[in-house]
């Protein structure tokens, strides 16, 4: 077979303009596990809600390897490092950092490789003890990728530590290791986090989630963090991109407000892990590759839809609730100042409801945003470093995202809500007594 | 171990700790709670990982924000290098007025955090990473202080000794106090 040439491919995307990859690295766009992730929907079924919300892993990926690499770049930069840095970074123009980059670039495209049907939406359908980014693990080491990496002269396992991390890793990282994986999944500036806010926030047709990125990027640095006496190459910023890291954090507090936690988006992933309960076989999901790969939205929307038009099929309740938008409705949603009087507001109502309606008429949803990321450090005008948290009370003003719903069956729907107020009554009337 | 119980025993930790003059930020807060559940054998269930700092848990990190959100700590900020501190929240005197600490788990407690206490990060670090490298049924005896510093090569070999002495003295004192099994 003839040798293609190494040539520079450009893609067009709706938020980088031009994603670009050299011939080599196509092999990984072109390879099974990659194509598969056109038929994963990134933001699950949220498309029942913002129509425009249907895009996928796929562009999301191609979009981490764009702006990993340009971090990268200006990170490494030898004019951007620190001065007590110089002998630990593996700076522009070396062979180390050729190769790092090049692993840097396939871990942003394929840390997603493990995505199950349906992105996050599914994640509990999994054997107890695995997560989504197992699988993108077992899919870098695995037979299908490995001629690939061969090719390219990359180490499978390389690739794997940065694409999931320390926290999914099985043996520890190196500092340099650990630096570059947060580069595509860190809390602060993480290449993942600023596409999916970019990329969500474009599709869903909201404009919460957009950001100056392009002014961040320019002043990401790699920074000493000094503890006693022990030095941690960290990532930071330059002082004149603070407002532009302000505006990437709260735009991720109003995605969480406004998109990912909108409460028919919630239900209807609710729905969604009811019907794949009943559906797949065992209630879960396989973790062997094949299978794995084998499963798409495609397929379970097809099942899904069947399921709905037939009482007989495993799965036809959750299946119609999604289909004929027959979904549980939200008669609560717990707040700060209801647990100002009593912590567990939620248990306690969603109790009671649980004990009105029964088990299988009432959900509550709890969720509280991980990994906030507002405290990194930043280099001042006068060559010093402060955290960005001394330098702007913006940052230190972003609240923890926190909800807690609770759903219910609309056929109790106007009961519930009328039960809903008795009880907030009560609470309140608790807060004078005290 | 449920959410609540893992919340108690961070709260109780972030107490302790603070009443022993610990500085208790969160790698305070980390390092310990991996102490309680891997040398005094508290059922914690977070899971550690080896991190930049040593031992670390996400799930702690995790369980943490969780409690900042609903104000049972609050979080004290302090100038570069240091993290901030960790103290009680608005909520956290009620939180711990409706919930129960079993004596067992109260005892270990507190004894990790007189032992650790006064301990700064680098040598919660060491301390920790050492126990980290002596629970690898792969490093020989012989061979866990250079283990360390090929974990940790920021840590100079005679720290590195000095840490797995220091984790020897807290193993045998939990263990006159008959906090930890004799194994």
């Amino acid at each position: 077979m003839p040798v293609e040439a190494n040539t520079l491919h450009e893609i067009r995307d709706a938020i980088h303009t031009f994603v670009r990859l050299e011939t080599c690295e196509r092999a990984v766009l072109n390879s099974l596990p990659y194509q598969r992730l056109r038929y994963i929907h990134q933001l699950a079924m949220t498309y029942l809600v913002y129509p425009g919300a249907s895009h996928s892993r796929f562009e999301h990926c191609l979009g981490v390897m764009e702006l990993a690499s340009r971090i990268f770049d200006v990170a490494t930069d030898q004019r951007n490092i620190h001065r007590d840095l110089r002998d630990r970074i593996h700076y522009h123009g070396t062979l180390e950092h050729n190769y790092w980059r090049r692993v840097l670039r396939m871990a942003a495209l394929c840390h997603d490789l493990g995505h199950l049907p349906f992105s996050h939406a599914a994640e509990d359908t999994l054997p107890a003890g695995y997560t989504h980014e197992d699988l993108s693990l077992a899919i870098i080491r695995g037979p299908e990728m490995a001629p690939i990496w061969e090719n390219l002269k990359i180490s499978a396992e390389d690739i794997g530590k940065l694409a999931v991390g320390s926290k999914h890793y099985p043996k520890p990282l190196t500092d340099w290791e650990t630096l570059l994986s947060e580069i595509i999944i860190g809390d602060a500036f993480g290449a993942d986090r600023m596409d999916y806010l970019l990329r969500d926030s474009h599709h869903a047709g909201v404009s919460y989630g957009r950001f100056e990125h392009h002014r961040l990027i320019d002043t990401i640095r790699i920074l000493p963090h000094e503890e006693d006496g022990q030095v941690l190459p960290t990532l930071g910023i330059e002082q004149g991109g603070l407002q532009s890291a302000e505006s990437l954090l709260w735009a991720r507090y109003f995605m969480y407000t406004q998109l990912y936690f909108h409460p028919v988006r919630r239900v209807y992933d609710f729905h969604l892990k009811q019907f794949l309960k009943e559906w797949l076989p065992d209630g879960k999901f396989s973790v062997d590759l094949v299978e794995h790969l084998r499963l798409t939205d495609t397929e379970v929307i097809s099942a899904m839809r069947l399921a709905a038009e037939d009482a007989s099929r495993p799965g036809h309740v959750p299946a119609r609730r999604i289909i004929r938008r027959e979904h549980f409705k939200r008669v609560a949603e717990i707040t700060d100042a209801d647990r100002s009087i009593e912590l567990d507001a939620a248990e306690k109502l969603s109790t009671e409801l649980i004990g009105l309606f029964g088990e299988d008429a009432v959900f509550t949803d709890r969720y509280t945003q991980k990994g906030k990321g507002i405290r990194f450090p930043v280099l001042t005008r006068d060559g010093g470093i402060e955290w960005s948290t001394e330098l702007s009370d913006t940052l230190r003003r972003v609240p923890t995202f926190t909800v807690e719903y609770i759903f219910v069956d609309p056929l109790h729907s106007e009961r519930a809500k009328r039960h809903v107020a008795a009880f907030r009554e009560t609470l309140h009337g608790k807060k004078g007594e005290r | 171990m449920t959410s609540k119980e893992q919340i108690t025993v961070l709260l109780d930790l972030a107490v302790e700790l603070r009443g022993h003059g610990s500085w208790t930020g969160e790698t305070h807060i980390q390092k310990a709670t991996y102490l309680l559940q891997e040398l005094l054998g508290l059922p914690t269930e977070f899971k550690f990982v080896l991190y930049k700092h040593g031992p670390f848990s996400f799930d702690v990190k995790e369980t943490l924000d969780q409690m900042e959100a609903v104000r049972l700590i609050d979080l004290q900020e302090q100038p570069y290098p240091y993290g901030p501190k960790i103290a009680e929240g608005a909520n956290a005197q009620r939180f711990r007025a409706s919930t129960h600490t079993a004596q067992e788990h109260l005892q270990k407690i507190k004894f990790v955090s007189r032992e650790l206490g006064n301990a700064g990060v680098a040598e919660l670090e060491r301390i920790a990473t050492a126990l980290f490298v002596t629970l690898d049924s792969e490093v020989a005896p012989e061979g866990r202080a250079q283990k360390l510093v090929q974990l940790k090569p920021h840590v100079q070999l005679q720290d590195s000794e000095a840490a797995f002495v220091r984790l020897e003295e807290i193993r045998n004192a939990a263990i006159q106090a008959g906090l930890c099994a004799n194994s």
